[in-house]
């Protein structure tokens, strides 16, 4: 049995070293938490994810901008890594995958990186398409993969002209299948005119969408332990 | 007063008959290129049909400027960025940075090649805008922009890497921001000998979504200084996003003008740099003029005008596809409403 004090110890130093950027400091407490036997899932939802809440409330604060958000980013997938060969499969309800890439004509993936992040702490299969992707790879790779949910940015006006399209066609195909757009000028008015499931206007709301539904995700798992 | 006078005028701090209703950055619309059966992909390459597109905002919307390029590469591409400007599609795409120029920390001392002025489309662009100003340069004010050094930085780098260094290592970040400025000093001057009105610099990069306010003082707001003191002509400032807490370092850059787009509180932001300031703004080039009604583009004029802006000027780029009747309510409500204050 793993010492309760030492584990919330290890779990607060994961925390703080997501918060402070450290991605050293980072490793070393996804090793302690790998060393002391600590089951791996709860490392990365109380330690990473913990940590990730509160850069998106310094965010949010506008204590923090992008590149802290990024070097914060850095120093989770720094643990991330450690602890992901020692994760059990999750029993949440939630299993699944996700396309998710950049529209054509848009260079732009920061945003889409950060999602992305989060669908990889919460445990999804994630088939990152990259950025300026061409509009009928996103509806291919959707089928290929049975995917549930498709995730598509934009960061300029000029490139997300061309999401209504990609919407309509997967939309034909899997009436079921749920989809995200993001990037600075979409919309919940633009999000309901074309279909689509969900919308986040910029990278940190995208971010905190994800941390959102990732926090969910948290809770589920703690009620489930507390049964 | 015709279009260009009033642009002038505006410029000089002169008495006007109504604010003006033009932009710093692109404004070529679908309707001018079916005018002249071009498509979207073949402009950026050629003079001729870059200046007759750009041109005809004017002609068919009185639109009061005529401003090229329409992308955001010429810079880059005569550092030596390759580009792409998708012309295997029929969709109006922008070109982008298909291949950056520095790949890693250690290439960042870069040098700017001593024939800058003749690589890429830049003496292009000084063709394009003699042919505008043959066009329409009587009547309406001739704009060009360049990249603020930052975003430029952005469009030669990966802006992953470049964001994360401005914070660990800003130093580093502020000795290619000097290098970067004399490259768009050089680009700029060259439109200048060119014969443009005006020259916007878009620095949307630095913009609050992404960077504190400090970081913009610190890091970027220098080196803006420093190209805002080598040009003559006019000039503005562009940043997208959130502004509020940075337009009055905006205005401190040298700039004569502040250009903002629609995530500016403009009443607040009118309130804090004082009546006589320039600030261009606000309207959303997207979500109104193209996506809304008549109406809603004639309520958005008076309220950038209700809210204290001196020129109506779009956010960003007009994409291509506004409707006739939603640019021609603007132009009806401007000249309408804007002379009203």
């Amino acid at each position: 049995m793993v010492d309760e004090a030492k584990k919330k110890e290890v779990l607060e130093k994961m925390k703080n070293a997501v918060i402070q950027y450290d991605e050293d400091v980072c490793k070393e407490g996804a090793q302690e938490a790998v060393d002391l036997g600590m089951d791996a899932n709860e490392a990365i939802f109380e330690g990473l994810v913990a940590g990730m809440e509160e850069v998106g409330r310094l965010f949010e604060a506008q204590e923090y901008f992008v590149p802290e958000i990024l070097m914060c980013a850095d120093a989770l997938y720094a643990g991330l890594e450690i602890l992901k060969p020692h994760c059990k499969q999750m029993d949440l309800g939630v299993r699944g995958s996700v396309v998710i890439g950049t529209v054509e004509g848009d260079v732009h993936d920061i945003g889409k990186n950060l999602v992305k992040m989060m669908f990889d702490v919460a445990g999804f299969h994630v088939y990152d398409l990259g950025r300026d992707v061409p509009l009928d790879k996103f509806v291919d790779e959707q089928l290929k993969t049975d995917s549930e949910l498709v995730c598509l940015s934009a960061m300029m006006t000029t490139s997300m002209v061309g999401m209504p399209k990609v919407i309509e066609k997967i939309k034909e195909k899997n009436p079921d299948c749920m989809i995200m757009i993001g990037g600075a000028p979409t919309s919940k008015e633009l999000a309901d005119k074309w279909g689509a499931d969900g919308y986040a206007e910029d990278a940190s709301n995208a971010l905190k969408e994800a941390i959102k539904m990732v926090s969910f995700l948290k809770k589920l798992r703690a009620e489930k332990l507390n049964k | 007063m015709n279009s260009r006078e009033r642009v002038i005028k505006l410029f000089k701090g002169e008495q006007i008959d109504r604010v003006p209703c033009f932009s710093g950055m692109g404004n070529v619309t679908t309707e001018g290129l079916k005018k002249f059966g071009y498509k979207f992909a073949a402009l950026h390459s050629d003079a001729k049909l870059m200046s007759d597109a750009a041109a005809s905002t004017y002609h068919l919307f009185g639109f009061e400027c005529g401003v090229v390029p329409f992308d955001l590469c010429v810079e880059a591409e005569a550092l030596g960025c390759e580009i792409n400007v998708y012309s295997h599609l029929e969709d109006i795409l922008y070109p982008t940075i298909k291949k950056k120029l520095i790949h890693n920390e250690n290439e960042m001392d870069i040098t700017i090649p001593s024939d800058f002025i003749k690589r890429g489309r830049i003496p292009l662009m000084k063709e394009t805008i003699g042919y505008i100003k043959k066009d329409i340069g009587a009547e309406a004010a001739i704009g060009s922009y360049v990249l603020g050094p930052f975003t430029l930085a952005g469009q030669i780098m990966e802006l992953n890497d470049l964001l994360k260094l401005s914070f660990k290592k800003p130093d580093k970040v502020g000795k290619l921001l000097d290098i970067l400025a004399d490259a768009i000093i050089q680009t700029a001057l060259e439109y200048e000998k060119a014969g443009v009105d005006y020259i916007t610099v878009r620095e949307m990069g630095a913009t609050s979504d992404v960077l504190s306010p400090r970081v913009f003082k610190n890091l970027i707001l220098p080196y803006l200084k420093k190209i805002f003191a080598e040009l003559k002509v006019d000039t503005v400032l562009h940043i997208c996003g959130k502004t509020n807490d940075i337009a009055v370092s905006m205005l401190e850059s040298g700039a004569r003008a502040i250009s903002v787009d629609q995530k500016n509180d403009v009443a607040e932001t009118r309130k804090k740099i004082g009546r006589d300031a320039l600030l261009f703004g606000n309207y959303d080039p997207y979500n109104v003029l193209v996506a809304g009604t008549p109406e809603k583009v004639r309520e958005t004029v008076r309220k950038c005008i209700d809210d204290g802006i001196s020129a109506i000027w779009p956010g960003c780029d007009i994409w291509p596809t506004v409707p006739p009747e939603n640019i021609n309510a603007m132009m009806d409500e401007v000249k309408k409403y804007g002379g009203a204050k």
